[in-house]
């Protein structure tokens, strides 16, 4: 039941991001829609706003969270695909760990910055 | 008499996109598809500013937002933020559905035949609607 | 709407004949239109009095045999399950079914349907009691029955296949009909494989590169909804993976009738029997 683990984490994945970046895209975008009901966020994407999100430890967890389930999906959704375009299982593979390094390489890079950001 | 292997006729990746007159759900599937690897396209360059402009401070950080505020590029913007609700509510369909539930019972067929997915139908009109509304609400606020 | 009796129909046939080389191309032709005729009355029209080097799979013509599949106006039907009438037009545009390789004409090599077919165990499967020494028959009721039912009705005729976005380009994958049918075998409340039959779908080229598409169900012409039964099938395979659901047992083996009514009497002669 291997690949229905994966798949299920995938749908898991999806479910986490509807939410996290649901917060993030409504944060960040729908300052006006905020503004009606009476919450302030003008200008989210300034230096001042950003660095004072950064500074929350909150908001440093959902962007983590957030990157982590991304990768998973996006990665996991792009092998989908390229595995339906390639009828060689040893190709299959590299993709696979392919796919599974470049993802720890840019979670580590993507969480060592706001992490880093934290303290400063 | 002469051997020969038949001619393969699979339809590759034009396959994805066109196979036949069908109908809805064969292409809500190629539009999962597009907004998946766009959101993924957007997601490189949103890292890359998120991470490798901002950690070079203030400075850099505002130039890139005034690059970023072209007005194409906002409407790129909104593109991904309408890819995102389509993506989100038709993949909340299809956990659904992948689980079997809105899908109803198997029947015997009986003539005329009508599966699963047209029975209910109406499953995938309430998401469309939802989907609709939630891109006029993010389109209102990238106009004002 | 107008009644449709027109005088001729242009068939526009694809032609492909691997002995000569070149590239399918299309051939027209005109035919007699009768009412009622069906898209496969005009192919073997064509068969017998226009040029008799036209290769098509028929057998049953009454949609049961299932050799018939082909693109007609880009929709893949059954050629003898399908009225010219439907169409509402004199000119019909007959290909083979793609995602299948072409043997010849409108002739698709459906070999990879059924290996795939086979690959899932399309068979009961008992335990100990085994299926060896069938002494007795098992007990299911019309509830259990309709769990499968539709699926069973499969003609194998590879249209799901020629429909779906999948099957386009992955050669690997098993296709609705076989995935459909391990369902139809899953679903069955005689049966017991599902410890080795899931397994076999559970692979990078089985269910979870099914993505709901729903055309193999539009398109069946039998009525079979593999969509659903794929669908039904993850739900089986989650619920494994999840440890969730319960087992049902398989159903038992009907006893053997104990005591036989008494037999009806036989009547009198009428006639006495000469010594
Ligand atoms: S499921 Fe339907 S379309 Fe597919 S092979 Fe069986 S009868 Fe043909
Ligand atoms: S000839 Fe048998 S299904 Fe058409």
């Amino acid at each position: 039941m291997r690949r229905t683990r994966l798949h299920l984490l995938h749908m898991f994945s999806g479910i986490a991001i509807a939410v996290l970046a649901g917060i993030h895209m409504v944060a960040l975008h729908l300052e006006e829609v905020l503004a009606f009901f009476g919450v302030d966020a003008s200008e989210p994407t300034s230096w001042g706003a950003m660095i004072a999100r950064s500074s929350q430890g909150i908001w440093v967890g959902i962007y983590i969270a957030l990157l982590a389930f991304l990768l998973y999906h996006a990665l996991y959704g792009l092998r989908g695909i390229i595995l339906e375009l390639t009828p060689s299982a040893r190709k299959e593979r590299v993709i696979t760990w392919l796919f599974v390094v470049v993802g720890i390489a840019v979670f580590i890079w993507g969480s060592y910055v706001p992490i880093s950001l934290l303290s400063s | 008499m002469k051997q020969t292997a038949p001619r393969s006729n699979y339809l590759g990746v034009g396959g994805w996109i066109w196979a036949g007159n069908y109908k809805l759900e064969r292409y809500l599937y190629l539009l999962h598809r597009i907004t998946g690897l766009g959101m993924l396209l957007f997601l490189t360059f949103h890292l890359t500013a998120t991470t490798v402009f901002r950690i070079q401070g203030q400075e850099v950080w505002e130039t890139t937002m005034a690059l970023l505020s072209n007005p194409w590029l906002k409407a790129g913007e909104y593109l991904v933020a309408a890819a995102f609700v389509y993506h989100g509510m038709n993949g909340l369909r299809l956990i659904l559905q992948e689980f079997g539930f809105l899908l109803g019972k198997p029947t015997p067929p009986i003539y005329p035949y009508k599966d699963a997915l047209r029975k209910k139908r109406l499953w995938v009109v309430v998401m469309m609607v939802v989907i609709f509304i939630l891109a006029l609400v993010f389109l209102f606020d990238f106009i004002v | 709407m107008a009644e449709f009796n027109p005088e001729k129909i242009t068939f526009k046939v694809q032609r492909y004949n691997p002995e000569n080389g070149g590239a399918p191309h299309l051939e027209k032709f005109t035919v007699p239109f009768n009412k009622g005729m069906t898209v496969l009355d005009g192919l073997l029209y064509i068969k017998e009095n226009i040029d008799s080097t036209l290769s098509f799979r028929a057998s049953c013509r009454m949609g049961i045999c299932g050799s018939c599949g082909m693109l007609v106006n880009n929709y893949p039907h059954l050629a003898c399950h399908t009225q010219i009438e439907e169409f509402h037009s004199d000119k019909l545009t007959v290909r083979p079914l793609p995602n299948l390789s072409i043997i010849k004409d409108l002739v698709v090599d459906l070999t990879p349907m059924f290996s795939s077919h086979k690959q899932i165990k399309p068979y009961l499967i008992r335990g100990e009691a085994g299926m060896e020494d069938p002494n007795a028959e098992f007990a299911q009721s019309p509830q259990e029955l309709n769990t499968f039912l539709q699926f069973a009705y499969c003609i194998k005729c590879g249209i799901c296949l020629a429909a779906c976005p999948t099957s386009a380009s992955d050669r690997l994958f098993l296709g609705p009909q076989a995935m459909a049918q391990c369902y139809r075998y899953c679903a069955d409340s005689r049966d017991q494989g599902q410890k080795e039959r899931l397994p076999l779908v559970d692979t990078d080229h089985g269910v979870w590169r099914c993505h709901l598409a729903g055309a193999c169900s539009e398109a069946c012409p039998k009525g079979l909804d593999p969509a659903l039964a794929i669908q039904l099938l993850k739900r089986q395979l989650a619920a494994e993976a999840l440890g969730l659901g319960k087992r049902r047992p398989p159903s038992p083996v009907v006893p053997p009738i104990k005591e036989s009514k008494p037999k009806v009497p036989y009547p009198d002669f009428t006639v006495k029997k000469e010594k």
